[in-house]
């Protein structure tokens, strides 16, 4: 029996290559991540940002697995399928339901052994190369060790195994259940005519209301439900997707060839029906390709929109090299004397702040430490320190927030915010993230009122000065900040406290991997769409090899055979683009919203990426396609 | 030889009919150099406007390699064959795809409707592929239809269709582009003995309206009968032709007749 399966399966290799070099790739990636914690490449990052990175990869090993888990299911799905026919005429020669499953399980584990052998080779290969670009994207000068290591390998096989053999079982089980003429008719199970009008047009109804649903919520402002609404719109984007292929798209290929004037030009009765005959069975496939697609898209613009987010964060953050705080007025010069030794100050400002006890704050961001600014104060110290200051005076009921920059958040409505401050609600009428107090801004919370409403808060808190400096030569941190703990220490009493930031600090480095660890799964997924499609078109090519020598027998030219291929291609890969294209302005608008940044600019660049890289993919299918159905 | 068997000179024929086709010294050879199978040994054979010919012989006798090379789908080691003033032997094969679209017309034993499209589809296939307007193609698949009595069955699948339904269909498509001539491969070969003769009724309908002319394979002398002319091949050469008079039954008696002549390896295929 094993020989027999071995044989088979050499035979048949041609038939298997697209699944065996389309699990390998999945095996090369999931294996590339695995090593990537273990390899130890990332121990130059520090502890605190090792963790976060490793954090990150088992999150995307995670969605890999799920990922791995729909594929192989898919794929062995397609395969048993076909095969199911070609093995079923075993059974006139007398083998039983048991023999002929154990003969489709022995070829299935030797596809499946055949594709982890590949893709751990490769994946052994590749995995110098694949530090080495994630660490060359993250702009990290971490020297790439070339070290695939054994237990990455390990836990690769086992999670790949443990998923590839349930499903090799379940064909197994699928066959010893199946009857004789199951069997042998297995090829044909999948035909159809046409799906029903009703139920396309209920399903349009349902499936646009649920995608606009999701798109409703993508785009929705929210004071706190982002999370919420996020989550929703995936799912309802998901389902929606999937009933806009099984309704509303085939009704209009179905409405088009109902318009015969329409359908009869050239190829376009040929590949309109083909289309539609293929759309019942290929459905699923087109929508999972899209939210692939989709997924795809949304990982890159993550990737730009962190990368210009960490930027901004590191600029922020460096606003100033030091700061003091203190409840003394008058530290200004001696300060700038201490950090201007041997030092060029190329920023310094100064302004009072009033700490507020949090008892006296009602907001919506509760148990953070709060301050209040005055406007002129805070006017003076813009023109101080060189910052934009675009505010008209401020009334008595009015307040300016004044944050930081998160990398991301969730709160995506600034509208109608009230605040109350010792008792007295003040409307929020700006939220602005330039660094006045730089770092400060991080800890603390600022509101700025006008002068008046400063002097009636004073009271309520503890007023205290700020002093900032930027020094221009950041090798001279460590002696200046020295220089300065000394002065601090030399200060009567020890109320005055010291911030300094180092501009060469690695802090943030997480960040940057998780960018080009997006840039990474924005590949993955836009490989995997197109290996997708890819192998269904293979397969579908052969069902299609009978058609196509009538339609040769009867005259019909290969050249216009081709041209109708390649309409049919180009619409197959058309549509989840085009899906995709329009979900993904509302996707990456939303991470746009919650990351503060625009990325427009990045949507359209990223989804012409995908057009580049699906563009490759169809010239492949078209080709093997019409190798397959012997129309080459 | 069957003293009913009328030889002719089957090289050429009445000087007021129009050749369709005509083939001449017709060879075709299998195999290699060491085992060479003749298959076909020099047949000669005129295809004029308006005819129903039957080609009948026994099994290996070559009939369906005659049809295959005069369908343009097989070529001939040997000789010529003259189709719309072409030797199409000579022509490069995308040359003889324009002419299987154009000129020829297919009616097979499988009938090999495309499952994926309505029959309507199938039969506006061929106009459609030649660049023929939509509305034109609608117009004459619905002519068509109706005169080989499908019309109602224009919407359906080939799958939700009978036998005799698909066939009718099947011809239908082959006579929409208004070809020269129309090859049928058994074309009852597949369906009962009603549908049969139903199929076999429009043949002649449209041949005697002057719509088709016909050159049909079959090993069914019922079949046969329903032609105009039935020429009898055996062992790669044409033994005889047989021409119908009025009567279809007497016709179809006297090829009876030349097939017991011809001896027990005249088998059904």
């Amino acid at each position: 029996m094993t020989k027999l399966a071995w044989i088979n399966f050499k035979s048949g290799f041609k038939n298997y290559l697209s699944l065996v070099v389309s699990l390998a790739f999945t095996i090369l990636v999931l294996f590339n991540f695995q090593n990537l914690i273990y390899s130890g490449g990332f121990e130059i990052l520090g502890t605190r940002n090792k963790e976060y990175v490793e954090i990150i990869v088992n999150m995307i090993t995670f969605v890999l697995v799920c990922f791995m888990f729909f594929f192989i299911w898919y794929s062995t799905n397609v395969f048993l399928t076909r095969r199911k026919k070609e093995i079923g005429i075993y059974v006139f020669m007398g083998l039983s339901n048991e023999k002929i499953g154990k003969l489709y399980f022995l070829e299935t584990v030797f596809t499946g052994l055949s594709a982890l052998v590949l893709g751990l080779f490769f994946g052994a290969l590749s995995s110098g190369l694949f530090q080495m670009i994630l660490l060359a994207i993250s702009d990290l000068a971490v020297a790439v060790h070339f070290r695939p290591g054994l237990k990455p390998a390990l836990i690769t096989a086992g999670i790949y195994g443990a998923v590839y053999m349930i499903f090799a079982v379940k064909g197994y089980v699928n066959l010893v259940r199946s009857s004789v003429l199951g069997m042998i008719s297995a090829a044909r199970q999948n035909e159809y005519v046409r799906q029903r009008r009703a139920v396309l047009f209920i399903k349009s109804i349902v499936g646009t209301g649920i995608l606009g649903s999701g798109y409703y919520l993508a785009v929705k402002k929210d004071q706190g439900g982002t999370m919420g609404n996020a989550f929703g719109a995936v799912v309802l984007v998901t389902a929606g997707v999937y009933l806009l292929f099984g309704g509303l798209i085939p009704l209009i290929f179905q409405a088009a060839a109902g318009n015969k004037r329409f359908l009869y030009k050239n190829q376009r009765v040929l590949w309109v029906n083909s289309l539609i005959f293929r759309m019942k069975k290929n459905y699923r496939t087109y929508a999972m390709v899209s939210i692939l697609l989709l997924c795809s898209v949304t990982a890159l613009a993550t990737s730009f929109a962190m990368k210009g987010r960490y930027d901004s964060i590191i600029q922020f953050e460096n606003t100033y090299t030091f700061q003091l705080i203190s409840p003394r007025d008058d530290l200004d010069e001696q300060a700038a004397a201490v950090i201007g030794e041997g030092n060029e100050i190329s920023a310094r400002s100064r302004i009072p702040i009033l700490c507020l006890d949090s008892s006296y704050v009602d907001s919506r961001y509760g148990g953070s430490h709060y301050a209040i600014l005055p406007w002129s104060g805070l006017k003076e110290l813009a023109g101080e320190a060189g910052l934009d200051f675009p505010f008209e005076p401020l009334e008595d009921h009015q307040i300016i927030k004044v944050s930081h920059l998160h990398l991301m958040s969730l709160l995506t409505d600034q509208s109608n915010v009230t605040v109350t401050i010792a008792g007295k609600n003040y409307r929020q009428v700006e939220d602005t993230s330039i660094p006045y107090l730089g770092y400060l801004q991080e800890p603390m919370s600022f509101y700025v009122v006008n002068d008046r409403e400063y002097g009636r808060l004073k009271p309520f808190g503890e007023e205290l000065h700020t002093y900032n400096y930027r020094i221009k030569d950041s090798g001279n941190f460590v002696q200046t900040r020295d220089r300065l703990d000394r002065f601090v220490a030399g200060l009567e009493g020890d109320d005055t406290a010291r911030i300094a930031i180092d501009p060469e600090s690695n802090e943030l480095d997480w960040i940057k991997v998780m960018y080009s660890i997006c840039v990474f799964m924005f590949f993955v997924f836009v490989l995997a769409s197109g290996s997708i499609m890819f192998m269904k078109l293979y397969n579908d090519a052969f069902e299609e090899k009978g058609r196509y020598q009538v339609m040769m027998n009867m005259g019909i030219g290969r050249e216009a055979l081709r041209k109708s291929v390649k309409a049919e291609m180009a619409v197959a890969y058309g549509l989840p683009f085009a899906v995709m294209g329009i979900s993904s302005c509302f996707s990456v608008g939303a991470l746009a919203r919650m990351m503060f940044t625009d990325l427009t600019g990045i949507n359209v660049v990223s989804v012409a990426v995908v057009l580049g890289i699906l563009a490759l993919w169809y010239g492949l299918s078209v080709r093997a396609y019409e190798r397959n159905a012997g129309i080459y | 030889m069957n003293h009913n068997v009328e030889k002719e000179n089957m090289a050429s024929g009445p000087a007021r009919r129009v050749h369709v086709a005509v083939v001449k010294d017709l060879v075709k050879t299998y195999g290699g150099k060491g085992v060479q199978t003749r298959v076909l040994k020099g047949i000669d054979l005129d295809i004029c406007r308006h005819d129903f010919i039957a080609i009948m012989g026994p099994s290996g006798s070559g009939k369906t390699t005659l049809l295959n090379i005069l369908s343009t789908i097989d070529k001939p080691t040997q000789g010529t064959v003259i189709l719309d003033g072409q030797d199409i032997t000579k022509v490069p094969n995308k040359e003889l795809s324009r002419l299987r679209r154009d000129k020829i017309g297919f009616v097979f034993q499988e009938y090999n409707l495309l499952d994926t499209m309505t029959l309507q589809d199938n039969i506006a296939l061929p106009l459609s592929l030649s660049g023929v307007s939509g509305s034109e193609c609608v117009d004459k698949v619905q002519r068509l239809a109706a005169l080989l009595g499908i019309e109602e069955h224009l919407k359906k699948y080939p799958c939700q269709l009978s036998g005799g339904q698909r066939q009718r269909g099947a011809t239908c498509r082959a006579l929409i582009t208004e070809p020269e001539i129309i090859f049928a491969d058994e074309p009852t070969g597949a369906l009962d003995s009603k549908s049969g003769r139903d199929l076999l009724e429009c043949f002649r309908m449209v041949n005697d309206s002057g719509q088709a002319t016909i050159l049909m394979v079959t090993h069914d002398p019922f079949c046969a009968s329903y032609a105009k002319d039935v020429y009898m091949l055996n062992d790669g050469k044409i033994l005889c032709r047989l021409s119908r008079g009025e009567d279809r039954k007497e016709f179809y008696d006297r090829i009876i007749d030349v097939q017991t002549s011809m001896g027990g390896d005249f088998l059904c295929q």
